[in-house]
């Protein structure tokens, strides 16, 4: 089995004698051939320079310090999550349940702070808030490795009940009384950064670092490429998915503190359709769905685009009827990014290549 | 046997099944009970501030009356979700039905559909089309509402010394299918044409979101420098705008109202951000609903009548087929503290 | 010929114990009054479901291929703004209808191609045309509401034949066009191949991309012919129509016991999710009336039925 790491990681080979020591790498080149991973990453960053600069065009008022700030803010929950994300991802599961843990989160988060009911102390909220996340991943993976409850069925229930108990807990009122301390999180800057962008950068640094170097990130590429050969090499799946859900339900809790807070009013219907913009922007980001491919850069590159096309349709100022319009142009430009990628395919299919049996999925 | 000899065989058996448990509890016997009036409260959407206290004033006239009160309505506001609430309350008989309807159109089919099984059906906080209910609880028209918030943005931008307010103002609102909002929008926009200089530029969507809003918000004020005001017409987009306007450093220099309960609005409107909210008295919306719908039931309200006994609201008018109860609020610094709902 | 559905059938039968058990429950709370459980409530109650059971059929067909259509719901918006915009411009309502499932069938084709001839992930592709087809369907209508549609239209959502709701026979049908899809034809057999092994199937010759552009059409026509009956039982045409629906499709019919993985899994699972979550939810709203509490419950209802399921079939991996 390591002959097959090694041939699917040739860079392993260079590492020293892949039958001597299984060594793990960083999967440089992905095991798609025909999609090479960094291809993706220059083809966001071409769109999101074509946007901007488009944009600015129009209306220069889109290029201001001010404005790149606020869409980092905007976009900084969705790169926390989604970097848990990727990970879930790539070792070959899926969560379509964070955003509901979101809207959960920050209904306990409130009941934790506002004076009205429990009014702790703000470290009490956060240390309790991300237990909670944590916890709640966990039980996910728990349900998924030893349960054997699939990932999108665990977490497709998981979204409703989490919803339902978002309910109840809200009991149909608002809080609006956060105290201070809690706002700080959200709304407050160290050395002129906002804490939010600094925690993502923070986290999203830390996730880079850890996919690529820890054994945890490279066995996490194993086994969502091949379980059983990650068996083999004796990678305990298990652990992995247990850690990979654990950690995303505590980036969930973290994105929950630092984006919740910035408002002044905690709902109900606080993170309905998250799940959909976070996994939106992990696969245009270039995570294969499939598992075992992908990365963060990617992910915070489509993030960061998703967030500045629905900001540029602002500057554009295209008029009363263009807004009804504003969502198929969103749904286009992901559709035109990702088929982008695929222009191999697409020549081939107008081209009429691929003939009557079709493309095998890559 | 066949796989799909197998199936079908299933099918049969479950169906058989089905129709035994059905006829089962269909053959048992019913006896008579003395039956409570039931009167059913459907929310736009449950889960809100705003129809949370109306349940409060409605729960509190029902305890009065002695009548069964039913509080439900769809989590998510879906008018398909509501709609299929009347379909099944319809089913169960109760006496009166009092509608909020989140789209008219597809709450008022319904609403004749249970108008035909002979329940009473009312409409309360928005209507629908008249051949659908007996009576609209009217707190304010769509016109109301949408004239009181042009008027009161009017007011804080001219800052009340007589001069014509101008400038650029834009909407946030729900989603663009959100039906009650599009009908305030559409007079939102007939009132504009009062005040030339006030210019509408943008109308956006929010989805129920409060951070899209808030962002939204902070787009729309980069976007269009010269915007004086934002009305945030939905729930969450209220606050959100608020928010946004307040963290830019905008607070006085664009101005934000909508339509929310006085207890969420206090912080902003004490600190500037929000001159203005519009609204009424939500318990007393409630409380005069199940006031109405007991009337109904117990056959002492009927089409032509010109007064409604209330309790402890009076007695209140009634203007054709709308019970009205009373004037848009319009709550400001100077008196929205006497104001807890 | 092999039977390709291997473990589904336990499923089905812990499917049927829960859909007995509701039931039994609702009878059983429902005192001497039987009104929830009496069959003319069932009949009335049952016009709500059928739009989304209908959606169930092709998206059983497409999770058996292993591939995944999140834009259903969209795709209802689309053809439902058509149709009301047809009719609305003077067009018969029987060339209305038509039309508007033949947009349906052409979004679902569209879809299709990029999944099988380009060969993008199915769930980024419906991904994407999720947005997109309900953005062409808020920008086509302005996101007006079109109501006043004949009764003819009406009947079609809500109305019935001899007792028993249209919507249900139109159900009735296709599920059982799909039951002798899946059962008897060569074309049955290759959904499930694509499924099992995707690779294999190709070299034992299976025609994988017509396969699959044939049932992401279907999906799209089902979607046409569920948006008739949602704008019929309404009378309403508006593009919000069966926003979020896709998901309720899904759990119905993952909760029917097909393997999202693909290769596993059939009709009568699915007819049997859709039938207990439907259950669940009147019972539950009908009893509690509390909307939260339905939540809830379909949530561990989904889980917990597959545990079950696991607890009942050791060998599963």
């Amino acid at each position: 089995m390591t002959r097959t790491i090694a041939n699917r990681y040739p860079d392993a080979a260079s590492g020293g004698d892949p039958a001597a020591s299984i060594t793990l790498t960083m999967p440089l080149q992905p095991a798609n051939p025909g999609q090479p991973l960094h291809r993706r990453h220059w083809l966001l960053t071409a769109l999101l320079c074509i946007t901007v600069l488009g944009v600015s065009v129009v209306n220069p008022a889109f290029v201001t310090v001010q404005n790149f700030r606020d869409l980092l803010i905007q976009c900084a929950p969705i790169a926390i999550v989604a970097c848990g994300m990727t990970f879930v991802i790539i070792v070959g599961e899926i969560d379509v349940s964070v955003g509901s843990l979101m809207g959960l989160l920050a209904a306990l988060m409130g009941i934790l702070a506002s004076p009205a009911h429990l009014g702790l102390a703000v470290p009490w909220v956060v240390v309790i808030t991300l237990a909670a996340g944590a916890g709640i991943g966990l039980l996910n993976g728990l349900l998924i490795t030893i349960g054997r409850v699939p990932s999108i069925i665990a977490t497709l229930g998981m979204l409703t009940i989490l919803r339902g108990i978002t309910e109840m807990l809200m009991g149909g009122e608002w809080i609006t009384d956060l105290p201070a301390g809690l706002r700080t999180l959200g709304t407050g800057a160290i050395a002129g950064i906002p804490i939010s962008i600094l925690t993502a950068a923070v986290i999203t640094a830390v996730c880079i670092a850890c996919a690529r170097r820890t054994h945890l990130g490279l066995s996490s590429y194993a086994v969502g490429d091949n379980a059983t050969a990650a068996s083999l090499a004796r990678i305990s799946t298990t652990r992995i998915k247990l850690t990979a859900f654990a950690i995303l339900g505590l980036l969930t809790g973290i994105a929950a503190l630092v984006s919740v807070p910035q408002q002044s009013v905690i709902e109900s219907g606080i993170g309905v359709g998250f799940e959909l913009i976070v996994i939106t922007a992990v696969v245009v980001g270039g995570t294969s769905i499939r598992g075992g491919v992908g990365a963060i850069t990617g992910t915070l590159l489509a993030a960061l685009l998703l967030g500045g096309i629905r900001t540029a349709l602002v500057f554009l100022k295209l008029g009363e009827t263009a807004t009804y319009w504003e969502r198929a142009i969103q749904g286009a430009f992901i559709l035109a990014a990702v088929l982008a990628d695929h222009w191999t395919g697409v020549k081939a299919w107008l081209i009429g290549r691929r003939g009557r049996t079709g493309a095998v999925a890559p | 046997m066949t796989r799909f000899a197998r199936t079908f065989a299933a099918v049969l058996g479950i169906g058989t099944l089905l129709v035994a448990g059905a006829s089962m509890g269909g053959l048992a016997a019913a006896p008579d009970q003395p039956k409570k009036t039931t009167i059913c409260l459907l929310p736009k959407k449950k889960g809100l501030p705003y129809f949370t206290t109306c349940a409060k004033g409605a729960q509190e006239a029902a305890k009065e009356l002695g009548v069964e009160l039913i509080y439900d309505g769809p989590t998510d506001g879906s008018p398909e979700k509501a709609a299929s609430m009347v379909d099944r309350w319809a089913l169960q008989k109760v006496d009166v039905i009092a509608v909020s309807p989140n789209d008219p159109q597809v709450l008022g089919t319904a609403m004749k559909k249970a108008r035909d099984k002979g329940i009473k059906v009312i409409t309360w906080d928005a209507d629908a089309a008249a051949d659908s209910r007996l009576f609209l609880v009217n707190q304010a028209t769509a016109k109301d509402i949408g004239y009181a918030l042009i008027d009161a943005m009017a007011k804080d931008i001219g800052g009340g010394g007589g001069e014509e307010p101008a400038g650029e103002v834009a909407i946030i609102t729900a989603t663009l299918t959100a039906a009650n909002q599009n009908e305030w929008i559409k007079h939102m926009k007939e009132r504009l044409e009062k005040y030339p200089k006030l210019k509408l530029v943008a109308t956006k969507p929010s989805n129920e979101d409060q951070r899209l809003a808030f962002q939204v918000a902070q787009d729309l004020m980069k976007a269009h420098p010269d915007l004086k005001g934002i009305f945030g017409i939905s729930s969450v987009a209220f606050p959100g705008a608020a928010e946004a306007v307040k963290q830019a450093g905008k607070t006085g220099k664009v101005l934000v109202t909508g339509l929310a309960t006085p207890n969420d609005m206090k912080a902003y409107v004490h600190e500037g951000t929000v001159k203005s909210v519009v609204l009424w008295n939500t318990v007393d919306l409630g409380y005069l609903t199940v006031r109405a719908a007991h009337a109904l039931a117990n056959g002492t309200l009927k089409a032509g009548d010109t007064t409604l006994e209330a309790g402890r609201l009076g007695t209140k008018k009634i203007e054709g087929d709308q019970i009205l109860l009373g004037q848009v609020l319009v709550f400001t610094k100077d008196n929205i503290d006497q104001f807890d709902f | 010929m092999m039977a390709p559905r291997k473990r589904s059938l336990v499923q089905e039968g812990v499917l049927g114990i829960l859909l007995i058990a509701t039931l039994a429950i609702a009878a059983w709370l429902d005192g001497p009054d039987g009104a929830f459980i009496s069959p003319a409530t069932q009949l009335e109650l049952s016009t709500h479901i059928f739009d989304l059971a209908i959606l169930a059929l092709p998206m059983t067909l497409i999770i058996i291929t292993g591939g995944i259509d999140l834009s259903v719901g969209s795709t209802m918006a689309l053809s439902a703004v058509t149709l009301g915009m047809l009719y609305e411009a003077g067009t018969p309502i029987w060339i209305a209808g038509f039309v508007a499932i033949i947009v349906g069938t052409l979004a679902g084709a569209i879809n299709g191609i990029f999944v099988a001839r380009v060969g993008v992930h199915p769930l980024i592709v419906t991904l994407a045309s999720m947005a997109l087809y309900r953005g062409l369907a808020e920008g086509i209508s302005l996101a007006r509401p079109i109501s006043g549609f004949p009764d003819g239209l009406q009947r079609l959502g809500g109305g019935t034949f001899a007792g028993v709701p249209i919507s249900g026979m139109i159900f009735a049908a296709a599920a059982i066009g799909c039951m002798l899809l899946t059962a008897r034809t060569v074309a049955g057999r290759w959904i499930y191949g694509i499924g099992d092994n995707e690779r294999a199937a190709s070299y034992a010759g299976i025609p994988i991309a017509r396969t699959k552009l044939w049932l992401y059409s279907l999906s799209g026509t089902a979607a046409g012919v569920a948006a008739l009956i949602a704008v019929g039982r309404r009378n309403t045409a508006k593009a919000d129509i069966g926003s979020g629906i896709e998901l309720e499709v899904i759990t119905a019919v993952v909760l029917g016991g097909t393997s999202i993985f693909g290769g596993r899994g059939g009709i009568l699972g699915t007819i049997l999710g859709v039938a207990l979550i439907h259950e669940v939810r009147e019972f539950v709203s009908w009893h509690w009336q509390d909307d939260k509490l339905i939540l809830i419950v379909i949530g561990v209802i989904l889980i917990g039925s597959v545990l079950l399921n696991n607890l009942a079939s050791r060998s599963r991996v």
